[in-house]
């Protein structure tokens, strides 16, 4: 479903050009749950930010669900990224003026849907990821963890295909952190796909395959187990 | 629908926790729109007042005949009535006095053919005279005068009772004999009219034999344009027919230089609140990156993102332009008997009753403001998505940095100073008369100047912090150093920060700087003209400017001159004759005398060409606007309108005057009498024999005189104070306007610096966390925005020198076409530089204050 053939990213340092990605190819499929691994400044979130279309690549091509998501326009990305991907960042990226509901009906009030109906879909996935008391809490009064579940409740609310995870528990306490992976896992268990980034051996082994990076180009490639669907 | 719903869940968020920003920024809106309402409301309202005062003076008359300022024969009326199609011919006197009791009020007397005149005019008496007097007992009585009952009220006068005018024949007693209802002409000059018999007034006010008007209505089926043209034919040229409308775009005309420097006020105004809205949403875009940025990864599109930003403006801009209008309103009630009294000194009598303001212009001036808004939060909403969503969530605050410092940026602004200095030297360039000599390329050349300057201030900016790390910084401490970083690290924002303060006393300084040239070489002027000792006038201290004066007969002179200790009386006369459809300004003295005494200052030829050619001759000397604009030069000639029909004139010589913006032409006293028969003065100016003698000649005269007539004795030092004074007042408008925009600068800092903290916020914390003293995290504020405010302060100064040198040869050269020499105004510079440092730090205290009071552990975990 999401496919990369020969993508690099590279960028201008000064003079000198510099490689985050060099030459990858990748497929990934349906039901997956990829954990890309690598030390600092490998590619990951590069990667990541390629399969999403918050970037794109400076050579080769990326494919989701077979669309191109190279030399097409900001417009178009824009929409996919609405309505095709769901992301979770380290920094949580919430709105700190909205409501935990508000923020996560975020991308339905951007496709014009009334609040009332975008509330119920919200508070719904609030409940799945254990916040149902906290749907009218500004991300200043939530925990970490807490912002993190939002953030992934956000990411699902347009039903996505892909949930692109940036290391997701970064900024918390390890007992978050196995709450967080524990409900990746249970989504990616319900059929949802996922790729995450982590530096993390324990937090990758969550995924069913583990994709490592070195300097811009995949090392490694190990199946965990068999993809759900 | 997703507009709507960014509106709700965005916008109304940051208005409900950011209420102290939306005030600021609404009521900076407010401010210039303010400025701009107020001013429109006051030149429509005065225009309004004319328009009125003309429909109500002139009743149904469709056409109105006027001929020389003095009045002409009465003879002329026959002719008019005998024109085929005239229904009604009647003539008007229309002139001044004062009440000699009381408040001393002006009075506009009409006087009227009382048989015919309800024809044309309505007037409806009172019910206290029931016994609505009979016309013929009203004209048997030459006494015989109708009051309106405002003024009656006022002054506490009955029917019946006697009161006492001061008219050109002295002190004259009247008999009321009826009040008028508010109605037609009683409401004229806001009540203080009075009507009496045309021939009545001839007599009381020196005008036997002649009238001021004739106002004509037509018999049905009549044509204006024939009508005009068979009635032109009858008449000896030199006379105007013209339509009520046309005398009030004659008061439009004679009101356009006043009329053009209160729109270049609020247009200035305008322009600074544009400035402070630019700043507002710069901001704005600045603290929002991240918002931004999450929005777009989440899918926001670019458009959706800047119709926010503009939906978002648009709400301000029209909260600010509600606000606007009403503080607007509340201005022109404020202002407008001061600009009506200004109109009345320089121009002609008004009195503004009412104030107009229509739903259109309201909608106008809130369409207006929401225009001007979007358009000033045009380039910083566009420039909201030109980071990459990554680069927004990462909050690279200095990105921005890199377009506003780029090298397109420096040629854009260079470009721009060279179109400005382009358009100037070729406006120079360009002869007199040329249509490349037009306000709007001076206008163009000076937003040039400001938009190049302005493009380049982070630029400039970055360049003085360089220079203050180097030799400033050192010496200011931590504080001081830390500033400099903070300044530097965020070059954009503060740039916009400087660039409103340098907008606002680049536009202080050059109106400052023009206003003291023009202050100069018109006070240079008037102690060129004026060098009588004393200078006596009736009705008014300043007989030589507006309507009140009441003018006196040429007797006076003789008696004047008996007077022990006077060495010469001299006359001056003042009227306006109209050429070309302008009315130009006649001013008339007994020339060989003048020349004497008084050097005046010539532009072309000299005093003794005009002492050769002008006393008795058919030759006058003109001031140089009237010259420009006809192209004329010593040794040409001028045919002039006059009573006994056109006069070609030559011209000796062309001087200096700021009199009139339409022109000015200086006639010899025999000359004007011969032409005109007027024998009427307006001032007496007299020369004493013994400087030491003035004050006791002065009491001597008001001691012979006085009791007959009110007169005003001014030592020529008094007088000149008195128009000094009155120039002043011109300044005074325009300082209270600097004033204005000074304040929404300040608005610009303090929303820059409350910016600025706000992004600080944990950095802040970390400082206090490592030992930083309150007093030194709000040094440290305090500081940045006095930088900020000197730097502006001093770029402003020089642009606005700049400015001053463009309005002055362009702008006042242009209106007043007269050679004005530009002034620095040094201490105008040195207010700048004061006020913006000043203004700024206190602009700092609030943020300032917001900095030393975060809470530590809060700004720690600050994201």
């Amino acid at each position: 479903m999401i496919e990369l053939r020969r993508a690099s990213r590279k960028y201008q340092q000064g003079a000198r050009e510099v490689y985050a990605l060099r030459q990858v190819n990748l497929m990934i499929n349906r039901g997956e749950f990829l954990s890309i691994m690598g030390p600092s400044g490998s590619g990951k979130s590069t990667l990541l930010h390629l399969m999403g279309g918050l970037d794109q690549p400076s050579e080769g091509e990326v494919f989701l669900d077979s669309k191109p998501l190279h030399g097409i326009t900001d417009n178009e990305l824009t929409l996919l990224r609405r309505r095709r991907v769901g992301y979770v960042f380290q920094f949580f990226n919430l709105l700190p003026l909205l409501t935990a509901a508000e923020n996560v009906g975020l991308p339905l009030l951007l496709e014009g849907l009334p609040f009332s109906q975008v509330k119920s879909k919200a508070e719904a996935l609030l409940q799945q990821v254990g916040l149902s008391e906290r749907t009218e809490h500004r991300p200043d009064q939530l925990s970490g963890g807490e912002m993190q579940r939002v953030a992934i409740a956000r990411a699902l609310i347009a039903n996505p295909a892909v949930l692109l995870a940036d290391e997701p528990t970064g900024n918390l306490d390890s007992h978050t952190s196995e709450e967080i992976f524990l409900l990746l896992k249970a989504l990616n268990d319900q059929g949802q796909t996922i790729v995450m980034v982590t530096h993390d051996p324990k937090a990758a082994a969550y995924g069913n395959r583990i994709l490592t990076l070195k300097d811009g180009a995949p090392v490694q490639d190990i199946a965990i187990g068999e993809p759900v669907a | 629908m997703n507009l709507i719903n960014l509106l709700r869940h965005i916008s109304l968020k940051h208005v409900r926790l950011q209420k102290a920003q939306l005030l600021i920024a609404v009521v900076g809106i407010g401010l210039g729109v303010a400025a701009m309402v107020a001013i429109d409301i006051v030149n429509v309202s005065v225009l309004r007042s004319f328009a009125e005062s003309i429909d109500q003076i002139t009743g149904r008359a469709a056409l109105e005949i006027s001929g020389a300022e003095s009045g002409f024969p009465e003879a002329l009326l026959e002719r008019v009535q005998e024109v085929p199609g005239v229904e009604y011919a009647v003539p008007v006197i229309e002139t001044n006095a004062n009440l000699a009791d009381g408040s001393k009020r002006a009075v506009m007397i009409l006087g009227v053919d009382v048989l015919q005149d309800h024809q044309i005019r309505n007037y409806s008496l009172t019910d206290e005279a029931a016994d609505i007097p009979d016309p013929l007992l009203f004209l048997a009585k030459k006494d015989s005068i109708l009051l309106s009952k405002a003024m009656a009220k006022q002054e506490k006068i009955a029917i019946d009772q006697e009161i006492r005018l001061q008219t050109v024949e002295g002190i004259k007693t009247f008999k009321v004999r009826g009040l008028l209802n508010p109605e037609g002409p009683a409401r004229v000059a806001g009540g203080d009219i009075a009507i009496m018999d045309v021939y009545a007034a001839q007599l009381a006010f020196g005008k036997e034999g002649r009238i001021d008007r004739i106002d004509v209505s037509f018999l049905p089926g009549g044509k204006l344009d024939t009508m005009k043209a068979r009635i032109q034919q009858v008449l000896p040229s030199g006379y105007t027919v013209d339509t009520p409308a046309g005398r009030t775009r004659q008061v439009e005309i004679l009101l356009e230089r006043f009329q053009k420097n209160m729109a270049f006020t609020s247009t200035m105004v305008m322009f600074v609140g544009m400035y402070l809205i630019y700043n507002i949403i710069s901001i704005s875009v600045v603290q929002r990156r991240k918002e931004i940025g999450i929005l777009r990864a989440i899918g926001a599109r670019r458009s959706e993102i800047i119709t926010l930003f503009f939906a978002e403006t648009c709400v301000v801009a029209a909260l600010g332009s509600l606000l606007g209008i009403g503080l607007g309103l509340a201005f022109a009630k404020l202002t407008v008997g001061f600009v009506a009294q200004y109109i009345t000194d320089v121009y002609l009598q008004t009195s503004v009753t009412s104030l107009t303001f229509s739903s259109g212009m309201f909608f106008r001036d809130a369409a207006l403001g929401i225009l001007a808004s979007l358009l000033a939060a045009a380039s910083p909403v566009l420039s909201s998505v030109r980071f990459t969503p990554l680069a927004a969530i990462r909050a690279q605050s200095s990105g921005g940095d890199g377009f506003i410092l780029s090298r397109n940026i420096k040629l854009a602004s260079a470009l721009l100073l060279a179109l400005s200095l382009g358009l100037f030297a070729a406006y120079r360039a360009a002869g007199p008369g040329s249509d490349f000599r037009s306000s709007t390329v001076t206008v163009a050349s000076a937003i040039f100047l400001i938009v190049g300057i302005s493009l380049l201030t982070p630029a400039i900016l970055q360049g003085t912090m360089l220079l203050f790390h180097r030799f400033l910084s050192p010496w200011l401490g931590v504080a001081g150093r830390l500033a400099g970083i903070n300044l530097q690290k965020n070059i954009g924002r503060n740039g916009v920060a400087v660039g409103a303060i340098f907008f606002s006393i680049s536009l202080y300084v050059c109106s400052a700087s023009a206003m003291h040239s023009l202050n100069v070489s018109m006070f240079d002027w008037i102690d060129s003209i004026i060098r009588a000792d004393l200078l006596i006038s009736s009705g008014s201290p300043l007989a030589a400017g507006g309507a009140h004066s009441i003018p006196m007969p040429e007797s006076l002179a003789g008696e004047l001159e008996k007077i022990p200790g006077v060495r010469m009386v001299e006359p001056f006369r003042k009227g306006y004759l109209t050429y070309e459809n302008k009315k130009i300004l006649l001013e008339i003295f007994d020339v060989a005398l003048r020349m004497e005494y008084c050097p005046g200052m010539f532009a072309e030829g000299n005093r003794e060409e005009v002492i050769r050619q002008v006393p008795g001759q058919d030759t006058i000397f003109i001031n140089e606007g009237f010259a420009t604009q006809y192209n004329l030069h010593p040794g040409d000639s001028v045919v002039l309108p006059t009573p006994g029909g056109p006069v070609r004139f030559g011209v000796a010589a062309i001087a200096v005057s700021y009199s009139s913006d339409a022109g000015v032409v200086w006639m010899d006293v025999h000359t004007y009498r011969r032409h005109w028969q007027d024998t009427l003065v307006d001032t007496y100016e007299v020369l004493v024999k013994e400087k030491s003698e003035i004050p006791r000649v002065r009491q001597a005269i008001l001691d012979r005189l006085g009791q007959e007539r009110h007169l005003f004795v001014l030592p020529a030092l008094e007088f000149r104070n008195e128009i000094k004074k009155l120039l002043a007042n011109t300044s005074v408008l325009f300082q209270a306007v600097n004033i204005l925009v000074l304040l929404i600068a300040g608005f610009g800092i303090v929303i820059t610096l409350l910016a600025s903290v706000l992004e600080r916020t944990r950095e802040i914390g970390v400082l206090r966390a490592i030992g930083m003293k309150k007093n030194q995290v709000a040094g440290v504020v305090i500081l940045e925005s006095a930088l900020i405010g000197t730097l502006g302060g001093l770029l402003g100064s020089a642009t606005g020198l700049l400015l001053g040198w463009i309005a002055v040869e362009g702008f006042f050269r242009l209106d007043y076409g007269a050679s004005i020499v530009y002034h620095v105004d040094f201490s105008a510079i040195a207010w700048a530089i004061l006020l913006s440092t000043g203004l700024a730090a206190l602009a700092g205290f609030y943020p300032a204050r917001r900095a030393a009071g975060i809470n530590i552990v809060e700004a720690l975990t600050y994201e």
